[in-house]
């Protein structure tokens, strides 16, 4: 089938939009998605809260939360409605399900939302959540076209959802699963920073190639509402036209805009305390969201010194029970600019979490709020990976490796929180002052609003057509499978767990190859199980070589799992020799084999969540 | 219709009332805060009277399954739910039922506060309002011939043919879009509420 359109779908912790580039008439638009914003009540708005509420049988009698496509009731409602009436009700309230996929210290697809609640609803997983935002990003994109008159067939389309870069490959193809069970064919990922920069070359037109020069290196530097994510792209010439690369990925960072509004309340809250007045949960949500609106305030207007803040009762009368006070301007910046960005040495990294005896489980939030210290560890870490391979080496400028870390010389910024100038311009500070005085620029076109959506949409289309700007990525890490040591026992020692490089960094789409010199012997019938390793700073590690000590320096990830079953020539219970087949498929998702070494046959080997 | 076009005028009336509160001058422009509330009613009078679905520009209901047919009162009931709108964000309907008399202006002004906030961010998603005249108030204007009679309204000595030039007394509010949530199935006994009563349960 002809390819028509591409559909870019960011599918944000906070928020979640769409976009469409019709290939024929050039339309490029943001859907308006269809959702439920009060009982009897729908709306259309260009993002979809990632937010999903499960509401007591009683709670909204008939058929109040039906949507247009549906039939009856959602038993799961997902928008503005369920985040804003979720509020009130948390119990009863899912957010943030896209960090849970992530988290593989809960299985992903086990229902454990609403996180901490004694609901009497059937709960929901990670996964299951994931699949109902496609969903309805697939059904509301339908009804928007359709309204419009323009009926389209999936077939007929490329789909590109949006990952952060610092999804490993078991959260990449968790997502390809959920899009597939969502009712979406083949899609394709793309990493966020990448979507922003694609979407930043698309809005700047042919002005990109002057903004940028061969031996420049971009941050790419993305804070939204709930996540920070970075990544470096390095732009290198060949020919005379520039090419680009994503050289180095950040960690999952769950620290963003909602920190900073909630920093923000909590100083407020404690200035209307000291006036002797209180303030109830409700209020202090209210509070939540006056400290953000006078943020962004007070951050657009440099003449402003303060900006007043009323929060009213949570019963009707609004004139005696209104408490009020103010942001000013030098708590802002103590708070914001100095809290969450401060000028610190990139030598200092941040805190490690001390795993206390009794920590609860439940998403990994950053432990310290500092942005700054994150950036300077990824940038360390990022010079440590392109030091690794000779490859990435050539890419960069010499004097970019110099001192503690990798020195970018360009910035591209994305997501709401650097809609504040100050901020963008304290991260540009921050940079200089790391990079021995060399002042680092901004890349001049910033759009704060779903640039990632509309990014997303582009490199569908620039695929589908083979036209256009590409930017070269292959698998952002590099991926191990652990291996048994063969040493005696000793009693009170541990051996170092092995590992053994199968998935070197930057595997490209559609390569595959089999790894010679390492044999394993499964049984027929019997599951093998393996212990998955992967590091995004080693860049120079080739297939086949050994890792002496994989706990040491690398992360594991999950589990892997295969089970051959018994086909003809192989009774059940033979040992089967075979040697091991990564390959990475047309949509860029990553798959082990193990191939037997006398035929053709081979396996897939699963990936498995590793629960502690 | 006669009855919403009395409470509309009552609203407006009140609220020119309470905005005009002296301590309230120092952010707010209150006449247009008045004003655009004054045209918005309007657009909503009109769209009620014109009997039309509230959304104008809103895409239409989906092909499957079909809508359910209008009710009786579909066009009240996206009246009342707009209230409710203005009631959840900025607090519009306790803001004008409450008796104002007792309160002194400080704590009128912290209240108008909640109020142009929330309602402000109502009309911004909903309406894209922007002035009809650009020219600023008490600078001469020219309005040309064939002009739409509910953009300009001539006043003082009108005599002699379009174009007619004047004194800008007040320059007018427009909305190019109106993009109200669609009221999915309208009750044929009764109106919805404005606001639910809050229940917390422990």
């Amino acid at each position: 089938m002809i390819t028509k359109f591409s559909l870019g779908i960011d599918l944000g912790t906070s928020n979640s939009a769409a976009s469409i580039e019709e290939f024929e008439s050039g339309r490029s638009s943001v859907v308006e998605v269809t959702q439920i914003t009060g009982p009897n009540q729908i709306g259309e708005k260009p993002t979809l809260p990632s937010a999903l509420y499960i509401p007591h049988p009683e709670e909204f009698p008939g058929d109040a939360l039906r949507l247009p496509w549906s039939n009856e009731s959602e038993q799961a409602i997902v928008g503005q409605f369920a985040r804003n009436h979720g509020a009130l009700v948390p119990d009863r309230l899912v957010t943030s399900a896209k960090s849970w996929l992530s988290n593989f210290h809960t299985d992903p697809k086990k229902p454990v939302l609403p996180w901490n609640s004694d609901i009497a609803e059937t709960k929901l997983s990670a996964f299951d959540c994931t699949r109902l935002y496609l969903d309805h990003l697939r059904e509301g994109f339908l009804q928007a076209e359709r309204a419009e008159g323009r009926e389209w067939d999936l077939a007929s389309g490329q789909v590109v959802i949006t990952v952060p870069a610092s999804f490993d490959e078991i959260a990449r193809t968790l997502t390809t699963e959920a899009a597939e069970a969502a009712g979406f064919g083949n899609v394709a990922l793309l990493e966020e920073p990448q979507a922003a920069f694609y979407a930043w070359t698309a809005q700047a037109g042919s002005d990109w190639r002057k903004q940028v020069s061969a031996g420049d290196m971009v941050l790419v530097c993305d804070v939204g509402g709930g996540t920070a994510d970075f990544s470096l792209i390095a732009i290198t010439g060949k020919d005379g036209a520039l090419e680009l690369e994503r050289i180095s990925v950040g960690e999952h960072l769950l620290l963003g805009g909602d920190n900073m509004d909630l920093a923000l309340a909590y100083t407020l809250q404690a200035q209307i305390e000291e006036s002797g007045k209180s303030l109830d949960d409700w209020q202090f949500l209210a509070l939540i969201h006056a400290a953000s609106r006078a943020k962004v305030q007070l951050f657009n207007d440099a003449s402003l010194n303060d900006v007043p803040i009323a929060v009213p009762s949570r019963g009707s009368g609004l004139f005696a029970q209104t408490v009020s006070t103010k942001l000013d301007r030098t708590t802002l910046e103590a708070v914001v600019l100095d809290g969450f960005f401060p000028i610190t040495p990139v030598t200092e990294l941040p805190e490690e979490t001390t795993a206390t005896g009794l920590q609860e489980f439940g998403l990994p939030y950053a432990s310290d709020p500092v942005v700054s210290k994150h950036l300077a560890r990824f940038l360390t870490r990022s010079q440590m990976n392109v030091k690794a391979s000779e490859a990435l080496t050539a890419l960069v400028r010499p004097e970019a490796l110099e001192g503690d870390c990798l020195r970018p010389t360009a910035v591209l910024f994305n997501g709401g929180v650097f809609n504040a100038e100050p901020i963008r311009k304290r991260v540009l500070e921050l940079l200089t002052s790391w990079s021995g005085g060399q002042p680092t620029r901004e890349l001049a076109g910033f759009q704060p609003d779903l640039a990632v959506a509309k990014g997303a949409a582009i490199y569908g289309r620039n695929r589908a057509t083979g036209q256009g700007l590409r930017i070269k990525a292959g698998t952002a890490r590099s991926y191990y499978i652990g291996l048994q040591s063969t040493r005696p026992a000793v009693p009170g020692f541990k051996p170092p767990i092995k590992a053994l490089c199968v998935v070197p960094q930057g595997m490209e789409e559609g390569s595959e190859f089999v790894i010679d010199g390492q044999e394993f012997g499964l049984s027929i019938g019997r599951p093998a199980k393996f212990r998955f390793f992967a590091s995004e700073v080693r860049s120079g590690d080739t297939p086949g070589q050994i890792i002496a000590n994989a706990e040491k320096d690398l992360d594991e990830t999950s589990q892997l799992e295969v089970t051959l079953p018994a086909i003809e020539g192989f009774p059940e219970g033979q040992a089967v020799p075979v040697r091991i087949n990564p390959l990475v498929n047309e949509v860029g998702q990553l798959e082990l084999w193990m191939k037997h070494t006398g035929s053709d046959h081979r396996w897939k080997v699963e990936f498995q969540v590793r629960t502690e | 219709m006669k009855t919403s076009l009395i409470i509309c005028a009552l609203l407006v009336a009140a609220l020119n009332g309470a905005l005009m509160v002296p301590a309230l001058h120092e952010h707010a422009m209150p006449l247009g805060a008045a004003t655009t509330a004054l045209a918005v009613l309007t657009l909503i009078l009109a769209i009620a009277c014109g009997g039309k679905p509230a959304s104008v520009t809103a895409p239409a209901q989906a092909v499957t399954p079909p809508p359910p047919a209008p009710a009786s009162n579909q066009a009240e009931a996206e009246v009342v739910a707009f209230f409710g709108l203005l009631q959840e964000k900025g607090r519009f309907v306790d803001f004008l039922m409450e008796d104002i008399t007792p309160f002194d202006d400080s704590q009128v002004a912290a209240a108008s506060r909640v109020v142009h906030q929330g309602c402000k961010a109502v009309l911004k998603e909903h309406f894209q309002i922007t002035p009809v005249a650009d020219t600023p108030e008490g600078s001469p204007i020219t309005v040309p011939a064939g002009y739409a009679a509910d953009e300009y309204r001539l006043l003082g000595k009108i005599s002699g043919e379009a174009p007619f030039t004047g004194t800008l007394v007040h320059k007018g509010w427009k909305t190019e879009i109106v993009k109200l949530p669609r009221i999915l199935k309208a009750d044929k006994d009764r109106l919805p509420a404005i606001a639910p009563a809050e229940v917390e349960l422990k």
